[in-house]
């Protein structure tokens, strides 16, 4: 295992042309369908705002705690992919596109910002100290500065180590990501609870931020396989990551699958069990009038159709089965803020039903077109391979 | 007498073992073993075995038995005993899943071992010709071996023993076993099972003996028969008359019962007593049930006085004398409240509802056996 | 030890010793009789063991009124101490599976010992429930769902059943991978054995294991297979044990992060406990290069990192305590902070949450005393997190004219020592008579035991 002196090969190529050709007719429509949408019907447009930008901030925010946590850990196997998710990282940039419009229609969303109601309940005056516009507001820019500054930070750190090759850089990156995790896990936690929990503001559970982390750890890593793989087969990568790396991905997904699904569970049983009117009421309204399917369909969707795509060992290491099962994870996500957020919507508008049309359309559109077009922006004319990192060498003589 | 098993090479570092086992199996050879003293990265594929299956075993024992166990709690809940606990409801899906989970892991677990101990390895084998072979110690601690059995199609010892040699062993041994030894037969009535057999047996019983007759009754084991407390029938220093309980006051009356006026008077209850209960479906059934728990053991099923005492006690008259037929109800009702002759009274055990049913059953009976013409229309 | 090359792999074994001396030094404690240290060590144990045993017998012959359990607080010491006691062993099924399958080799010289522990600490808490019921000699009829002429079956909707399976279900499986791992040492044993009756015994163990590569294959695939069954395993398990209290209604004990705050909780005791007890062993047995002091510094990382979860959990039940708007959850919380068990709570807050930070620190982390120190710390918190959660809540009910003021008897407390002189002998019993590190799975990492190409495997 003494080949740590073999010269890396590595000659920086263009990214391959899908992230722009997709990437920017998504954006475009996006955008275009977007503005129509809260021309026609803001309240469920902003809605459908709050599903996009928890998905794009599980693939942003969740890509820079990849970044972190390899850090931490010391991890090799995923040093060749270190850069990738750095960039991903970059996605995180979008969300005050997709905060903004929700802070101007805060009154259509949240409940807690009708003064006339939180006066008259003696709970939600009891919790205005915590959910009112302004402190709403500086949590959502304090989150979004710290981890920008991370961001860049991990960022610089490995661009100049690409040249200085230096070790202490490597050091350095550790040390600040322990304070970087604490920060991770309040800001996490902080966004689960302003953009999901509060929508029903009587509501509360204390996993509710674990839940969210869940599904953002395994939709970020899926993101990151599904560059990693396009990356791959375009040229722009090592010749020497191969199964062995891809199967560390993908038993990433599988295990945050499961760990989802624990997450989900825990809540609904202990809900379920305890019976106590105060937190029920928040499963109910996914209980009738259509929500039931989707409920059980959230289970099949999120946790037993991946948790079978990824089981078998080989799967893991396939490409084409890696590369279904990251979209399916991304999809299932989608789908399971949809079933988070929307009844919300129900309440608020007086519907009922799950809604599904041109509108959720279009913020899918807009959130695959953000994620496209904002990796392309970081990552175009970078090196994809931290080619500076000391253990480099030893992660791509990886094998499991 | 003595069988070649296989002919056995040493070799001594990793690399020359794949090197080696690669050419064994491109040589053609099938019944053939590598041993090595730990799991050498690559050897499945150098040997071309092919990728194990245990994995299979696994889900499929872990989900069949996932499965039984949910059917086993729904059956109990839903089908033996329907009982609903803690206002859930009779199949409680979320309250399952603990279980489920768990029974899914330990089957899938200690089932998986189990199949790949005896049916994959065919342990427990201490019998095998490798062992206590100087090869077997070799490869135990730090030396890899490749071993060729003679039952090999392809086999032929010298042929083997130079193969072996140029592939670049220390040391090529030919390992043989005894015939003999390797199919003793173990004797069922061999002395010393038998005599262990019986010493199994003796020491069984004395100890459940022991244990349901004397150790059971001993405290703390005594299903707490020994209390610091006065029971209803214990004697008790603590009143002058010795009684643990105290008498209840003179007319004190039982919640659910009525005094009886005529106690040692049946002529007054002959003559006072009415049945207040008409003899409708619903009496009779109640009557018939009572009768055959308390009356039918002495006076028969059908009140013939035929029962199934076999002169253990004086068996009951029949009901369906002239005598009985010509009492009134209330005398019956009388004889059951307070007995006759042998005859216990039943005040105490039948409400008084459920005697003024078994007169009118009585009454059924007596007409029914006694059919006349008009009845049978 | 003071700057990582980070170009290179880790050193898993020191000393860079032959396979044959791998034998001989793991192999050395089970063939010579044992020095004084260990008959010191030992004597320690049992005496506290003995403790523990008359105040079990005492309290099996004159019942549980010898204990401090009374109203409200009907749940005391015994389920502490349970909890606790499952929780420590989680760190051990961690270690060999979680850890072997994020193939952290650093573990494979303290897995066997790590899972020995475990299945110590499971016995031990085993007691618990057990003699909590009472009866113990009926407990096993009532705890089983066997058929039975009344069709009384057991309450399948209680967590206290779920709690039958999941420990009964983990010992079961720990026990069986800890064997399936023995099976080639006892081989090995087997092979050096002098003497006859040892050799009988090894044989008979060791099943007759042939080191035959037509078995290690499926025997690797199945110890992966147990690995990734027992990680789910061990997770349910202390979720399982948190059900039994977060199912209930009771403010403090309802809230839904407690299944994976709890895993959070038993594994950084459970680390804490490993690490300590692997210090004494090295000491007790001189095996300072299979344990080397970067395990333990891994350790004392994950101490801290686990320590850093449970803090936030504290943290999050008293934000949503005051969230909720829930009035008796709100009292609960501030009951417990500033209420008659508030020295409770701060023992344990500033033993989990502030004394852990010193391990931000290189020089504590990696040196032997204060390591030692602060995981007993660690364990005093996490003991005491347990009682806060269990008295704290239940002295003070629903029904304020039925509060009390629990107190542990000095039988509680002689259980509760002979709960750890039963832990600690077995562990000291095991490292005489057991390998008690994986004589092949170290052999797998030392120097050069990979053939330097790796024939067969398929590279994209």
């Amino acid at each position: 295992m003494s080949n740590h002196e073999k010269k890396i090969e590595y000659t920086k190529k263009e990214l391959p042309k899908g992230f722009l050709k997709y990437g920017l007719p998504l954006l475009l429509i996006g955008i275009i369908s977007v503005v129509l949408a809260y021309q026609f019907d803001p309240m469920r447009a902003s809605f459908n705002n709050i599903i996009a930008l928890l998905v794009v901030v599980s693939v942003g925010m969740g890509a820079i705690f990849l970044v972190a946590l390899e850090h931490i850990a010391g991890a090799v196997w995923s040093v060749p992919f270190r850069r990738i998710a750095e960039h991903q990282g970059f996605i995180f940039l979008a969300t005050p596109l997709l905060a903004i419009p929700i802070i101007f229609n805060m009154h259509d969303i949240f409940e807690w910002t009708h003064n006339s109601v939180v006066l008259n309940d003696p709970i939600l005056y009891q919790k205005s100290p915590y959910l009112n516009t302004e402190f709403f507001i500086a949590r959502s820019v304090g989150v979004f500065v710290l981890m920008t500054f991370f961001l860049f930070v991990y960022l610089r750190n490995s661009t100049k180590q690409d040249t200085t090759h230096s070790q202490k850089t490597t050091k350095i990156n550790a040390l600040i990501s322990a304070p970087f995790m604490v920060f991770f896990a309040i800001g996490i936690t902080l966004i689960a609870i302003d953009y999901a929990m509060s929508l029903e503001p009587h509501w509360f559970s204390t996993i509710f931020g674990v839940y969210y982390f869940a599904g953002t750890f395994a939709t970020a890593m899926a993101v990151l396989t599904l560059i990693t793989l396009s990356l791959k087969s375009n040229g722009n990568l090592l010749k020497e990551i191969n199964r062995n790396h891809y199967y560390s991905m993908g038993g990433l997904m599988f295990a945050f699958t499961a760990f989802w699904m624990y997450m989900a569970f825990s809540q609904y049983m202990l809900i379920w069990y305890a019976n106590i009117p105060e937190e029920t009421f928040w499963f109910l309204p996914r209980m009738e009038n259509g929500w039931e399917y989707l409920s059980i369909a959230l289970i099949l969707i999120k946790f037993i159709i991946p948790f079978g795509l990824l089981l078998n060992r080989n799967s893991k290491m396939n490409p084409s089965r890696l590369k279904l099962a990251s979209f399916w994870i991304i999809g299932a996500h989608i789908y399971d803020m949809y079933w988070l957020v929307m009844p919300s919507y129900n309440r608020m508008s007086g519907t009922e039903g799950p809604v599904f049309g041109w509108i959720e359309l279009s913020f899918i559109a807009l959130s695959a077109g953000i994620i496209l077009v904002f990796y392309y922006l970081a990552a175009r004319n970078k090196n994809h391979i931290p080619i500076g990192d000391p253990k480099l060498n030893r992660a791509l003589d990886f094998h499991i | 007498m003595s069988k070649l098993y296989s002919v056995a090479a040493l070799f001594n570092t990793p690399d020359d073992i794949m090197h080696a086992a690669a050419k064994v199996a491109d040589a053609g050879y099938e019944k053939y073993d590598v041993n090595t003293p730990y799991p050498v990265h690559g050897m499945d594929g150098a040997m071309k075995l092919k990728s194990s299956k245990m994995g299979y075993y696994t889900i499929a024992i872990g989900l069949t038995c996932m499965s039984l166990m949910l059917f086993f709690m729904y059956w109990v809940y839903n089908i033996d005993y329907p009982q609903v606990i803690g206002g859930k409801p009779l199949f409680p899906l979320p309250a399952f899943v603990p279980i489920m989970f768990e029974i899914t892991v330990l089957t899938g677990a200690v089932l998986t071992v189990a199949v790949m101990l005896i049916f994959y390895f065919k342990f427990p084998n201490n019998a095998h010709p490798l062992h206590d072979s100087g090869y077997m110690k070799a490869v135990s601690s730090d030396k890899f071996g490749i071993n060729i059995e003679a039952e090999d199609s392809n086999f032929d010892l010298d042929k083997v023993k130079a193969f072996l040699s140029s592939l670049g062993a220390y040391k090529v041994d030919e390992i043989y076993f005894d015939e003999e030894e390797a199919n003793t037969k173990h004797k069922i009535l061999d002395t010393k099972f038998v005599f262990g057999m019986f010493l199994i047996a003796g020491f069984t019983s004395l100890s459940v003996y022991l244990h349901m007759n004397k150790v059971l009754y001993m405290p703390p084991f005594d299903w707490m028969l020994v209390q610091h407390k006065v029971t209803s029938q214990d004697k008790s220093d603590f009143f002058n008359n010795g009684i643990s309980s105290r008498e209840p006051v003179k007319g004190t009356v039982a919640r659910g019962f009525m005094p009886y006026l005529f106690t040692d008077d049946p002529e007054g209850a002959a003559e006072n007593l009415v049945n207040p209960y008409v003899a409708d479906e619903e009496n009779i059934a109640l009557g018939k049930r009572k009768y055959l728990t308390y009356c039918s053991p002495c006076h028969g099923d059908l009140g013939k006085g035929d029962s199934r005492l076999k002169g253990q006690f004086p068996n009951g008259p029949t009901v369906h004398s002239d005598k009985v037929k010509s009492w009134t109800d209330g005398h019956i009702y009388h004889v059951i409240s307070e007995g006759q002759n042998v005859m216990p009274g039943y005040k105490k055990t039948v409400t008084r509802k459920e005697r003024w049913a078994i007169v009118n059953y009585v009454r059924t009976l007596q007409r029914a056996l006694d059919a006349k013409e008009e009845d049978m229309q | 030890m003071s700057t990582i090359d980070y170009t290179k792999n880790e050193v898993n074994v020191h000393g860079n010793r032959s396979l044959k001396e791998i034998d001989d030094l793991i192999v050395a404690p089970l063939d010579r009789i044992p020095d004084k240290r260990f008959f010191i060590a030992i004597g320690f144990t049992s005496t506290l063991l003995l403790i523990g045993v008359i105040g079990v017998a005492l309290s099996l012959y004159y019942g549980t009124g010898l204990w401090g359990n009374n109203n409200p607080v009907g749940w005391a010491l015994p389920i502490v101490n349970f909890v606790f006691w499952v929780g420590i062993g989680h760190a051990g099924t961690l270690i060999s599976a979680i850890l072997f399958l994020l193939r952290q080799r650093w573990r494979n010289g303290i897995a066997r010992f790590a899972e020995a522990m475990t299945i110590f600490a499971v016995i031990t808490a085993l007691i618990f429930p057990i003699i909590h019921t009472g009866r113990p000699w009926v407990a096993a009829v009532y705890l089983l769902p066997y058929p039975n002429q009344h069709d009384i079956w057991v309450n399948f909707n209680s967590p206290l059943l779920w709690d039958v399976f999941a420990v009964s279900t983990y010992f079961t499986v720990s026990l069986v991978f800890w064997y399936v791992g023995l099976i080639p040492d006892f081989a090995v044993l087997r092979d050096r054995a002098t003497g006859k009756i040892k050799k009988v015994i090894y044989s008979i163990f060791s099943l007759g294991w042939r080191f035959s590569n037509r078995h290690w294959q499926h025997y690797e695939m199945t110890y992966l297979i147990l690995a990734g069954l027992a990680t789910p395993l061990v997770l349910s398990v202390h979720t399982i044990v948190s059900f039994d209290f977060a199912v209930s209604i009771l403010p403090g004990w309802h809230t839904t992060i407690f299944p994976p705050y709890f895993v959070a909780g038993a594994i950084f005791s459970g680390f804490a406990m490993v690490q300590n007890s692997l210090i004494v062993i090295r000491k007790v047995f001189d095996m300072n290069d299979l344990i080397p002091l970067k395990t333990l510094e891994t350790m004392n990382k994950i101490i801290l990192l686990t320590g850093t979860m449970v803090g936030y959990a504290y943290s999050m039940e008293f934000f949503i305590a005051w969230y909720s708007g829930s009035q008796p959850e709100y009292f609960t919380f501030v009951n417990r902070a500033f209420g008659p068990y508030s020295w409770a709570y701060w023992t344990m807050f500033s033993c989990n949450v502030f004394i852990p930070q010193l391990f931000w620190f290189k020089k504590i982390r990696t040196s032997i005393i204060p390591m030692f120190i602060i995981a007993i710390f660690v364990n005093v918190g996490m003991w005491f997190e347990r009682f806060v959660i269990v008295i704290t809540s239940l002295s003070r009910d629903f029904l304020p004219s039925s509060w009390a003021y629990y107190r542990p008897t000095i039988t509680d407390f002689a259980i509760l020592l002979g709960s750890f002189g039963l832990f600690f002998t077995l562990t000291l019993l095991f490292t005489r008579f057991l390998p008690s590190i994986a004589i092949a799975e170290i052999k797998a990492v030392s120097e050069g035991a990979q053939p330097s190409h790796h024939g067969g495997e398929d590279h994209e």
